[in-house]
């Protein structure tokens, strides 16, 4: 039995904002105006927003109505939202430097626009035009909307999103259309790629929200309310208007917050239904019939968040030989040894599991969501370790393969190589751990498990070229980073672009993989024979390998051979990088009275001996 | 809770005013917050809190406490 309706009350005595926000799924769809109200008042009782957060609105319909939604989600989410709704249209004067858009300073700018406002001539009704129109409409409507965008981007900051409103109307042809030449659908489809695809090559830090992502979802009745779109040109039915604040709110959540990295699973009625330790094998739920299915299904999804570059680890009360059988041999198991990451079963509690997994992923618990059936589990590691987001899985089998669905940070703004390969990348990471520890044990030194690894290093300076990733290493490293000053892409551009700056990334390769790029430096010249290192920060899957001090080295060699004498920098200590506190000091720089580390180039030095046993390649394009 | 006393609940949380600002012979003449943006939100309140389906012909003329207050009497089944 299921009421259709939300039990307000129900929600109203949950008592942390964090549990209200883990049950998202339970209670977002069907809520009404009036409760969707309440729950925001009360949200509101529980904590002080901790985040502020602006977004800003151009919009071609009415959109000051889709406020209480975003109000809800956003203080279920522990943001402060101020919200400027533009005036009505898309005007370009809003991109002017002055403008109510710019002085609002948004975090996040969101287009609400129309088909009609893509190009004049889809005011009429598009069975007017033949193929080869439609298709001129279509490159027309996309290099007109990119322009726009782009006065957009040059002066406003954060993140642009658009959408486009799906029409009002089914299709001109009516059931033919699939087999029309000039197919309604079919010419929508490809403009909504050629918009994205634009949009992903030529502005930076966009993204296209596809609408009809949610209008398929809801279904045309429960997306639109004609009433109020033909009355007061608002086209959103209430349960429409408030999943798309959903959506929008989890967009500001993963720009917000602290980046999600792992997702950790409880094994037993998570990741198939029953306790293998007692059903056997043969015994648990996990195959073509159900409720063995329903775990199918989410063991799939599960490789999708791993495709959008979350790694999964498991953390299971349970005999190691009992979930290593399923993993290994049950036929229907989707998740197999080397989809994950870091393992922790055994009888510990969770909460003590998770922190060691946190030290062998080297990722703070703040990265972790952790997803478990149990209410005593989830509530433990809820009180041990509240910076963990937690996720109950539902009880019903049937609910399951969705139950991540509306974890906002499980959303992502962009997909870099390194993201689809991260698993992987752990899983090396573990190779290398233990043949040192073998090397260890027959009495070998650090230097020979390091001569061992052959590794090679390649140095790129200012390239453009994984512009998402070098973006992303200053977004995310948190360990090994001497400054952890975050930049957007915008910013990263000026400084590859700019004679000033150098903007030197590395990737490191040796006998098991190659790490993708994972160290980044960002200098920028204050005289002829000055240097300030603005930025240093190396991911923390390559720490041990010494490949900080050859990628230093190499950039100051580098330096010295311009004529730089000397160089200045800085450590600005967090709670998260104590691990870099003697960074310059341990490479040769000297504490200044100021403050500031300096190193003096003169006379320098950068004989190979110097350098740890790694190969270095350069790439320059500058 | 007469329907009298509900409507008035409803009109107070979805204008994001006090419930004792909104009295029998409030409107959306006299009420500042009520304006066309919550007025949409009202009738979107209404439906949800009465189960009820309004006509775009009903929206203008739920304007005050005591037109929502008949036209609920003289819909609702009981």
């Amino acid at each position: 039995m299921r009421q259709k309706k939300t039990n307000i009350d129900a929600l109203l005595a949950i008592r942390s904002r964090q549990e209200l926000r883990d049950q998202t799924t339970n209670w977002s769809r069907d809520l009404s105006l009036p409760n969707a109200l309440a729950l925001t008042k009360y949200l509101r009782t529980l904590e002080a927003s901790s985040h502020g957060f602006n977004l800003g609105i151009i919009h071609t319909y009415t959109s000051d109505l889709l406020d209480p939604w975003l109000d809800l989600h956003a203080v279920t989410q522990g943001l402060k939202l101020h919200t400027y709704h533009a005036p009505y249209g898309m005007n370009i004067m809003e991109s002017q430097d002055g403008s109510g858009l710019v002085l609002h300073k948004p975090d996040l700018t969101l287009f609400l626009l129309t088909h009609e406002d893509l190009h004049p001539d889809l005011k009429k009704p598009i069975s007017e035009y033949t193929r080869d129109r439609l298709q001129g409409i279509r490159e027309e409507a996309t290099s007109n909307l990119i322009k726009i965008l782009n006065k957009f981007r040059s002066n406003v900051s954060g993140q642009l999103a658009l959408t486009i409103l799906p029409r009002t109307q089914t299709a001109a042809l009516g059931l033919y259309d699939a087999q029309a030449d000039c197919s309604e659908y079919a010419w929508w489809s490809s403009l909504k790629k050629d918009i994205a695809a634009s949009l992903q090559n030529s502005i930076e830090s966009s993204m296209f929200i596809d609408l009809d992502q949610m209008l398929a979802e809801l279904g045309r009745s429960q997306f639109f309310d004609l009433r109020y779109w033909y009355t007061s040109r608002f086209p959103f039915a209430p349960q429409a208007a408030n999943e798309l604040a959903r959506r929008i709110i989890s967009l500001a959540t993963v720009i917000k917050y602290p980046k999600a990295k792992v997702i950790v699973l409880d094994a037993d009625n998570t990741l198939w239904g029953g306790i293998v330790g007692e059903d056997g094998i043969n015994g648990i739920a996990l195959g073509p019939e159900y409720p063995g299915n329903t775990y199918v299904d989410f063991q799939r999804r599960l490789l999708d968040y791993q495709k959008r570059g979350f790694i999964l680890a498991i953390c299971s009360k349970n005999n190691p030989e009992d979930v290593q059988e399923v993993l290994t041999q049950h036929p229907h198991q989707i998740l197999r040894e080397h989809h994950f990451a870091a393992r922790r079963v055994n009888w510990l509690s969770k909460h003590e599991n998770l922190i060691s997994l946190a030290e062998e992923l080297n990722l703070g618990l703040d990265s972790f969501i952790f997803v478990d059936d149990s209410d005593h589990e989830c509530a433990i590691v809820r009180s041990r370790l509240p910076q963990v987001q937690v996720i109950q899985t539902p009880n019903k089998p049937i609910e399951i393969p969705a139950c991540l669905e509306h974890v906002a940070r499980l959303e992502i703004l962009s997909l870099t190589e390194e993201d689809l390969q991260k698993t992987q990348l752990y899983a090396q990471e573990h190779q290398r751990k233990n043949l040192q520890k073998e090397l260890g044990e027959s009495g070998n030194d650090i230097h020979d498990y390091l001569v061992s690894l052959q590794m090679k290093m390649t140095i790129k300076l200012n390239s453009k070229e994984n512009i998402d990733r070098l973006t992303q290493l200053t977004q995310k490293t948190n360990q090994f980073n001497l400054t952890t000053r975050r930049y957007d892409q915008q910013q990263m551009l000026q400084f590859i672009a700019s004679d000033d700056w150098t903007v030197a990334s590395f990737s490191l390769a040796d006998i098991f993989g190659n790490s993708g790029i994972v160290g980044l430096m960002l200098s920028r010249r204050i005289d002829s024979s000055l240097v300030e290192i603005d930025s240093f920060l190396m991911s923390c899957r390559v720490i041990g390998r010494q490949a900080e001090t050859a990628f230093l080295k190499s950039i100051l060699a580098y330096l010295a051979s311009n004529n730089v004498t000397n160089v200045v920098a800085d450590y600005l200590p967090t709670k998260k990088n104590q691990l870099v506190s003697n960074f310059y000091k341990d490479h040769g720089f000297i504490l200044e009275k100021n403050g500031r580390y300096r190193i003096d180039l003169h006379g320098r030095q950068f004989d190979k001996a110097s350098f740890p046993p790694i190969e270095i390649i350069h790439e320059t394009e500058k | 809770m007469s329907i009298l006393d509900q409507v008035i609940q409803t009109v107070a949380e979805t204008l994001n005013v006090p419930p004792t600002s909104i009295t029998q012979d409030s409107s959306a003449d006299n009420t500042d917050a009520w304006d066309s943006l919550a007025q949409v939100n009202l009738m979107i309140a209404l439906e949800q809190t009465f189960e009820i389906t309004l006509d775009v012909e009903d929206f203008m003329k739920l304007n005050s406490i005591s037109s929502i207050t008949a036209f609920i009497e003289d819909n609702s089944e009981n």
